[in-house]
């Protein structure tokens, strides 16, 4: 489920926080969802689990996951967590570059309509 | 924990090490990068206590280790040179370190003897290189030391057994707090098990920080600035943009197109870059390799040279 690419650029640690809320968007992942152990997960992709542990951190401090000591870490509610913001940054390039580009607002917005239709 | 302190190593006048400090916390999977003869494998032999320093103190968990046999039962090095005891036999080979280090587990030896099936009676004479590898990496894993430390031990392991030994690290580092040292030339691999890495240079440290910091401050920067006037594309040297705070090792400029290998953290640089209006901004960061490639040239270690000789 998180593949990720060891050849990558990016930090491995950033990959896996992506990767999470990637799956989430996607639905592949949902609310009270346990994610893999530290252990597990560190195992399964050969990676080192220092890495894991602070990418499961990281989400946690912006609320997309929460732990529960002793039990794991579970899929926080998206309406609380920081998933909609990684959304609309997104949305926000796309916009800036439609708008470099020349498309109006008005062509934006009508675009809005049809696509949430 | 191990601790350098102004660490020295002379091999007759000529300084390998020179005044060395750097900081290991436990639990970690610290790599040492550098180039030939930068001193990383000096730097192991003197935590496991092989080399004594000319200057210097190398401390494990607050002691000294040279001559201190209670801390090296707890650190186990893999030589980059495979086993010399070439008439002994897998067995004997274990029931000799057994007898060095007290955790010693003949379950977990066994456990990875037989995954690998390397043979227990036969002499390692006539073991291949990569048999005697897997030979004395399953024997350290065996040991259960509180610190391992690796010198280009990934080295002539098939995938399956760098599979094994990873996962076997990540089970010792979560139980036990394993701490890790590896040198190597092998950037991914690295990346893979490392999560701080110290490059070194003639002796010296350049760099000692956790790998993430390492990987987000130095980035790839491919810019077009907006033009003086349609037919007039805008040159900006090297210094008008460092002037504007953005250290740079790196300056290539291709037409109107820039690229740059520049140091900090991204939204820094595109802050700083602002005021010269990029019309085009890629920012990507560098791979380890590139990282390392860089880093070198500043210090005059720069594949370019030789090129053009």
């Amino acid at each position: 489920m998180f593949d990720i690419d060891l050849q990558s650029r990016v930090p491995i640690y950033e990959q896996l926080y992506k990767k999470t809320i990637e799956l989430i968007i996607k639905g592949v992942l949902k609310e009270n969802d346990q994610l893999p152990s530290v252990r597990s997960l560190a195992k399964e992709l050969g990676v080192n689990p220092n890495t894991v542990a602070k990418s499961y951190q990281e989400l946690e401090r912006n609320k997309i996951i929460y732990s529960v000591s002793g039990r794991g870490s579970f899929i926080s509610k998206i309406s609380n967590s920081s998933v909609k913001d990684y959304i609309l940054e997104d949305f926000d390039c796309s916009v800036e570059e439609a708008v470099r580009i020349g498309i109006t607002k008005d062509e934006l917005k009508s675009r809005i309509d049809e696509v949430s239709l | 924990m191990i601790e350098l302190k102004g660490l020295t190593k002379k091999f007759d006048s000529f300084n390998v090490l020179d005044n060395i400090d750097l900081t290991i916390p436990k639990g970690t999977a610290f790599g040492l990068l550098g180039s030939n003869g930068a001193g990383k494998s000096t730097i192991l032999r003197l935590i496991s206590g092989i080399y004594r320093a000319e200057g210097g103190t190398v401390m494990v968990d607050g002691e000294n280790v040279y001559d201190n046999v209670d801390v090296k039962k707890r650190i186990f090095f893999i030589n980059d040179e495979t086993v010399q005891f070439q008439s002994y036999t897998l067995k004997e080979l274990k029931n000799f370190y057994k007898s060095f280090y007290p955790k010693f587990s003949e379950e977990l030896f066994e456990k990875l003897r037989s995954t690998i099936n390397l043979p227990l009676d036969k002499k390692l004479n006539a073991f291949s290189k990569g048999m005697k590898r897997q030979a004395i990496v399953i024997i350290a894993l065996a040991c259960q030391t509180d610190y391992l430390l690796l010198d280009e031990a990934f080295d002539g392991l098939d995938p399956t057994m760098r599979i094994i030994v990873k996962r076997m690290l990540v089970d010792a580092m979560i139980d036990r707090q394993l701490t890790t040292v590896i040198s190597s030339h092998n950037l991914k691999e690295i990346n893979e098990v490392c999560d701080s890495v110290a490059l070194l240079h003639n002796g010296k440290i350049i760099f000692s920080k956790d790998l993430d910091s390492v990987k987000g401050n130095i980035h790839k920067i491919q810019a077009v600035f907006e033009p003086i006037s349609p037919e007039l594309p805008q040159t900006y040297t090297m210094e008008e943009l460092t002037g504007l705070g953005v250290e740079i090792l790196h300056f290539e400029k291709n037409q109107s197109v820039y690229y740059i290998i520049a140091k900090g953290d991204v939204d820094e640089i595109k802050k700083k870059l602002a005021p010269k209006k990029p019309v085009v901004l890629d920012i990507i960061p560098l791979s380890l390799e590139e990282i390392f490639i860089y880093e070198m040239e500043v210090l005059g270690y720069d594949y370019n040279v030789l090129a053009q000789n």
